[in-house]
């Protein structure tokens, strides 16, 4: 298919107001100088074509646009035009050198630059954390080893509701360990939950929760949307019964029970899936519906 | 001018994807005669297109090949309700194509309601490869399982599976002989064992067979003894108390496994017996230990007998001392993936160094592809083996500790990369770790011309880096990038080149909000998600970085099934009109 791109809205046909495209389609070279801590200056060169003799000048100010090109590689591709991009892309689409690319470059060994959710600290274990999804070990891989299987989970793992707090969502990562959980003989404790009028059910990690208050308060954010801060300090409405659904779930047995009677623990090993039910809906819960709603007061952890 | 049938028979021969691509631009007949035979399709990201367009461009499909997520998300970096659901299209394809046979999905969100529909919609429904997919339960199995008369493959590969029961298995029904690929090694419960025991006694064409944890040791050799044409066996948890008398059934039913090529398995191994299948080493192809939390002389004991081995999957405890083993041993080795037996913990006491790859990299002169995870590295090691096999194609190398420079000289890795990427002129993947500056970069822009997909992360100083790999990289495309400091220029100079590429990712790195509006503006075939977790998302200023970009290019326009901590950037009317 054939993309064109016709960025700049006065840039005329066959002007590639956009300057040179930095893509393997064009017929110029581009030239960037960086100089290194050592002021060596080391020319770099990619070479897309033979058009352009190169010599060992410093080609610094060669003007050059880097920037976007017309149509997907095709319609007369370059003209080895050496234009000063216009428009829009004028900031960006002028020669890029050394100099532009200076203003975040960091000295190797540390990066003072703050990057959002980066580990600018040694990730060494010993520090007390881990970094989300590092190193690069799918779950099917991560495993306990021999070494580890009579030491005690050290402060070496970002304990789950670490994680939940940083993140306001619930996911799973890098907990090591629920991987040992897991492997001595817990089920991986993901259920579905359903809500009714919702198309797409989705999925809730119940280790990852320590009381019916906190799973509410999960399922509140993904089901309706609820974020801030402040009401996240309001006792869940799916459990004291001011919203207008409630919270059931699917036991071992199939029936259907309202959420909160039991103790959690209890809860956790009898639940197989969860519903959002419509109020309307919940007279067909098990008998008990009447006498737990006076008790779905009081805290069940 | 040929006619269409010597057209269409002389296109039968054309089985890559990129071949028959590239047939369908020649000419308008060319395209329409390929269209019309095509029957495998394949699509990359499953947002680069819609259903509908791929079922009016190819009428005729019988398999059907998909991808969701991106890679990161097998790292968690992908947060959960992302994207990539399987329904629309499964919805799609079982009106369009009754008699499709084969569908093949990776890293998607796969409902029980889309196996029931696959389940009850294609006739003549042979394979189901399900790959890193989750979002489905034990019932979905069960419908596959009991109304898919010609199933052949069913192919669970590190699927999250809700186990509601085991009885899924027993839901094949007893005339179901056509099986000839099982795979629920990522399954948690227990089926039941004579419900197995029975579909393998009639399933004469069964090859392979991947059994999960729950099946204990002692029942293993009636199922080999039930499959003696089994080519590729995953044992369940291989523990148990040493019994002579288990221990001899299941070593005499190896014995006789003459087809045997692939082993896997091997949970919780309980080392005696191990021997067991010693006589089948010479014979293996594959064998994956990964899972073999044993140490290294009982797994040098068996890769010294595998002589015609291609692939060896192994955890760090095989050490450097293993590895001189397989180097010697393994003369036909093709793959080698060593994975970490502990990721986390500081001190090292598994005696695997840069040694081990170095050795391996000596002595196996097939070797292609390495995945190989280790602490420490030095340049020299890396230079070594790039002049030692210039022929690798997949080098990913992890080192886990980030940002560690060579541990002898204490400089950066980059002369070692570089070494690689200019050694490896077939390199077509490449991982990098370790200290690496935006020299690195400047070797790969310059060297990698074949390369495909590059994945870096905790590397670079500037902009630059990032711009090398864009301009420079002529085939790159899959580019992955975490916790680096690359931002906007390099983003926004090449944003051609991302239109030719599948797509890229960038997470914890310096790339604006502004800068993704404007890119999503400015390239109407690509769609830039921005997906940030973060409670005051909205109110942030443009110039602040985001958590994590994914740009990727599509023909299909922006997707509707985001969640609320996914943007489109730049789609809206609005920002339109608002060109600067």
């Amino acid at each position: 298919m054939d993309v064109t791109l016709g960025l700049l809205p006065d840039s005329p046909a066959g002007d590639d107001g956009g300057g040179v495209p930095s893509g393997g389609s064009t017929t110029v070279k581009s030239i960037l100088t960086k100089e290194d801590n050592n002021k060596n200056n080391m020319v770099m060169c990619s070479e897309v074509s033979s058009s352009y003799p190169v010599g060992d000048q410093n080609l610094g100010d060669l003007e050059l646009g880097l920037g976007l090109s017309i149509g997907g590689g095709g319609g007369g591709g370059l003209k080895g035009k050496v234009v000063a991009g216009g428009g829009g892309w004028s900031q960006y689409a002028r020669i890029l050198t050394a100099k532009d690319f200076k203003q975040n470059s960091c000295s190797s060994s540390s990066c003072s630059v703050s990057i959002p959710n980066s580990a600018t600290d040694s990730v060494s274990p010993t520090n007390g954390n881990s970094v989300v999804g590092w190193p690069p070990v799918s779950k099917a891989h991560r495993m306990p080893s021999l070494a580890n299987e009579n030491k005690s989970p050290t402060g070496n793992r970002i304990s789950v509701t670490e994680q939940t707090k940083s993140k306001n969502r619930t996911v799973v990562i890098n907990d090591y360990s629920n991987e040992k959980a897991r492997i001595s003989d817990k089920k991986y404790r993901s259920v579905k939950v359903n809500m009714d009028g919702s198309l797409i059910g989705r999925k809730v990690d119940l280790n990852a929760h320590t009381s019916y208050e906190m799973l509410a308060q999960t399922l509140e954010e993904m089901f309706f949307r609820r974020r801030s801060s402040t009401e996240a300090a309001k006792s869940s409405r799916l459990l004291d019964g001011t919203s207008e659904f409630v919270l059931t779930y699917e036991d071992k047995d199939g029936d259907c029970m309202l959420v909160g009677d039991v103790p959690w623990q209890m809860f956790l090993s009898s639940v197989k899936r969860l519903r959002i039910m419509k109020n309307s809906e919940s007279n067909e819960l098990a008998p008990r519906f009447q006498e737990s709603h006076e008790r779905r007061r009081t805290d069940v952890v | 001018m040929f006619p269409e049938e010597v057209l269409e028979h002389v296109f039968s021969f054309l089985n890559s994807h990129t071949d028959r691509n590239t047939a369908s631009l020649v000419c308008k007949s060319w395209y329409e005669m390929e269209r019309w035979c095509r029957k495998r399709v394949f699509i990359g990201n499953c947002y680069a297109v819609n259903p509908r367009v791929v079922i009016r461009r190819f009428p005729e499909v019988k398999s059907v090949e998909l991808k969701g997520k991106p890679h990161f998300a097998d790292f968690n970096l992908v947060p959960e309700g992302w994207g990539g659901y399987v329904y629309p299209w499964i919805v799609e394809i079982a009106r369009a194509y009754p008699w499709l046979e084969e569908i093949r999905l990776k890293r998607m969100v796969v409902t029980d309601e889309c196996l029931e529909i696959v389940a009850k919609s294609f006739r003549n429904f042979r394979v189901l490869v399900l790959e890193s997919c989750e979002g489905f339960s034990t019932d979905g199995l069960a419908a596959v399982a009991a109304n898919c008369r010609n199933l052949r493959v069913l192919d669970l590969r590190e699927c999250e599976v809700e186990e509601l029961s085991g009885h899924w298995l027993s839901h094949f029904p007893d005339s179901f002989t056509s099986l000839e690929s099982l795979n629920m090694a990522c399954l948690g419960s227990e089926v039941s064992f004579s419900a197995l025991e029975r579909l393998v006694a009639r399933s004469p064409n069964l090859k392979t067979l991947r059994l999960n944890r729950t099946v204990p040791i002692e029942k293993l050799s009636t199922l080999l003894q039930r499959a003696p044409q089994l080519v590729d066996f995953g044992t369940g948890a291989y523990s148990a108390e040493i019994r002579q008398d288990v221990y001899s059934r299941l070593a005499d039913a190896f014995s006789r496994s003459k087809n045997l090529k692939s082993l896997s398995g091997f949970w919780d191994v309980t080392p005696a017996y191990l021997p067991a299948i010693y006589s089948v080493c010479s014979q293996l192809t594959s064998l994956n230990l990964s899972y073999a939390a044993t140490r290294s002389p009982d797994l040098t004991k068996i890769v010294s007998q595998c002589y015609n081995l291609q692939r060896l999957v192994v955890l760090d405890y095989i050490e450097d001392t293993g590895l001189n083993t397989v180097s010697m041993s393994c003369k036909d080795l093709r793959e080698l993936v060593v994975f970490p037996s502990d990721p986390f913990v500081g001190e090292v006491d598994v005696l695997l160094t840069e040694q081990g790859l170095v050795s391996v990299s000596q002595g196996c002169s097939k070797l292609q592809s390495v995945l190989y995870f280790c602490h420490q590295m030095s340049n020299s090691a890396l230079i070594s083996i790039s002049k030692n096999r210039p022929n690798l194609t997949c080098f990913r190398l992890c080192i886990i500790e980030p940002r560690v420079p060579d541990y002898v000289t204490h400089e950066p890795l980059d002369v070692g990369f570089g070494s690689i990427v200019e050694n490896c002129k077939q390199l077509t993947r490449l991982s990098m770790s370790g200290l690496l500056t935006d020299r690195v970069f400047e070797y790969i822009g310059t060297h990698a011309k074949n390369l495909d997909m590059l994945s870096i992360a905790f590397a670079g100083d500037s902009d630059l880096g990032l711009h090398h790999v864009l301009s420079g990289c002529d085939s790159l495309r899959k580019l992955e990038i975490r916790d680096c400091p690359f931002g906007d220029k390099a983003l926004l100079a090449n944003a051609s080149k991302l239109e030719k590429m599948r797509s890229l990712w960038m997470s914890s790195c310096l790339v604006s909000f502004g800068a993704c509006k404007l890119l999503g503006q400015k390239m109407p075939g690509l769609n830039v998600e921005v997906i940030d977790e973060r409670e005051n998302v909205n109110s942030l200023p443009e110039y602040v970085p985001v958590e994590k970009v994914y740009i990727y290019r599509t023909v299909s326009g922006q997707r509707f099934d985001t969640p609320d901590f996914v943007r489109i950037m730049g789609k809206d009317k609005d920002d339109l009109y608002n060109l600067s």
